[in-house]
């Protein structure tokens, strides 16, 4: 039962997400990436007056056999700069996706509740500790950081030309540019101390 | 890696979406929710949630509905919580929330530390939902013959009857048996304490009421122990 539960379930969860113009006004997509309804790939856009707006972030999202009972298994595919979100894995720390998640749940409630965790980040309960505590203790850093992230990875509108040229002198030194944007946005883009950091 | 976050969202469309989006649909034919499951379809639709709703869509096609899709709307009333298909077997929690038995006996055996209304989180147990019954309602299996356990019995209160006396036509009810037991004391009340486990748990009924009386018919029990022990030692 609970395979095929899984299945008719996703089929109008999907019915749902297309019927609602709610969902359309909050840009939010959600698109099947096999053909039996176990993988799925969602589309969030980053919430206005936030790091993130305008940026676009895509979402890995599978369903387990015993969904609805178990909660999705959803992580970041979009590199994001986030503390509830891991910057190297895109693992997500968020309650309703583990302990907290109940049955009357669905994709849409997941992919709204991703969305408000972008606009309200809690530092206190970290996925990624080094995004939590530049956020404690240099939030205008953090903000540029998550800009330029977004900027890069999640097509925003922000150009950061300096951490750009920081970025291309650590890639000339033969670092990849994913390592170097990270180890710079660790190290607060204090280009010494990222590549003490990377060498 | 812990985690308690506390961004939840809250969805006031959750229970009745398919009933309000309806009217907001700008073409009813080409959004009735087709009954195929082909995957191409639904990857082809999924790029019209990103386009904002026509400026038409406040022109509801309301009074085109025919029949059926007026039973469609009338029917997501009654949409159970978890499977999200018009609910068999129906529940109703406490807090008012609509499941099918099976949907909800399996959420509770899949949490048994943590009984919480998948909807509204509110505290439930498989004692305090409430079966709902339809007027087909024979036509009904036996929810017993199937796998999951039977559905919870309905509680049923008797209509109050206090103002004509019928004291002695309830002779076999339990409670009169207390006030008959007196002349051959002490045994009667051994006698009438088992008598009220046996017949109220075959009843399934176990309610706040049957605490209460099962905890008289003990505090009776003991006051019976107590004179029986005085008449020894007298």
């Amino acid at each position: 039962m609970a395979v095929n539960m899984a299945v008719s379930r996703i089929k109008r969860e999907f019915k749902e997400v297309l019927k609602s113009d709610e969902i359309a006004q909050c840009s939010i997509k959600l698109e099947l990436a096999n053909d039996n309804f176990t993988e799925l790939r969602g589309e969030i856009a980053g919430p206005p007056d936030t790091p993130y707006e305008k940026g676009t972030f895509l979402l890995e999202i599978h369903v387990p056999e015993t969904y609805p009972f178990n909660p999705p298994k959803v992580k970041f595919i979009t590199k994001i700069w986030h503390p509830n979100i891991s910057s190297v894995t895109g693992a997500i720390c968020l309650d309703i996706l583990k302990d907290n998640w109940a049955a009357a749940m669905t994709l849409r409630t997941v992919l709204l509740s991703l969305q408000a965790l972008l606009a309200a980040a809690e530092p206190d309960d970290p996925q990624d500790a080094v995004v939590a505590s530049q956020f404690k203790d240099n939030y205008e850093m953090f903000c540029k950081t998550a800009k330029h992230w977004t900027n890069v990875y999640a097509k925003g509108p922000h150009k950061f030309p300096d951490f750009d040229a920081k970025v291309q002198r650590l890639r000339d030194m033969g670092v990849n540019d994913f390592d170097a944007r990270a180890a710079l946005s660790r190290h607060n883009w204090d280009i010494n101390l990222a590549t003490n950091d990377i060498f | 890696m812990s985690s308690s976050q506390t961004t939840t969202v809250n969805d006031p469309h959750l229970d009745n979406t398919t009933t309000t989006n309806n009217d907001t649909l700008p073409n009813n034919n080409s959004q009735e929710p087709s009954t195929s499951t082909d995957s191409s379809q639904y990857r082809s639709s999924t790029q019209y949630s990103f386009k904002p709703p026509p400026e038409n869509s406040k022109t509801s096609t309301k009074p085109d509905l025919d029949d059926n899709e007026e039973e469609k709307r009338d029917d997501s009333m009654y949409v159970c919580n978890i499977c999200l298909d018009i609910a068999k077997e129906s529940v109703i929690t406490m807090c008012g929330h609509l499941f099918c038995w099976p949907c909800l006996n399996c959420w509770l055996e899949t949490k048994p530390q943590r009984q919480l209304c998948p909807v509204c989180k509110a505290a439930i147990s498989k004692d305090k939902v409430v079966p709902l019954y339809g007027r087909n309602n024979e036509k009904q299996q036996d929810p017993r013959s199937k796998k999951s356990p039977p559905r919870p019995q309905a509680q049923r209160t008797e209509p109050d009857n206090s103002q004509n006396y019928q004291g002695f036509q309830s002779f076999g009810d339990a409670g009169f048996h207390l006030s008959f037991g007196i002349g051959a004391f002490p045994f009667v009340f051994f006698g009438s304490s088992f008598n009220f486990n046996d017949i109220r748990q075959r009843n399934g009924q176990n309610g706040s009421q049957f605490e209460e009386d099962q905890f008289l018919s003990k505090v009776f029990l003991w006051v019976a122990i107590i004179f029986f022990c005085w008449l020894i030692l007298a």
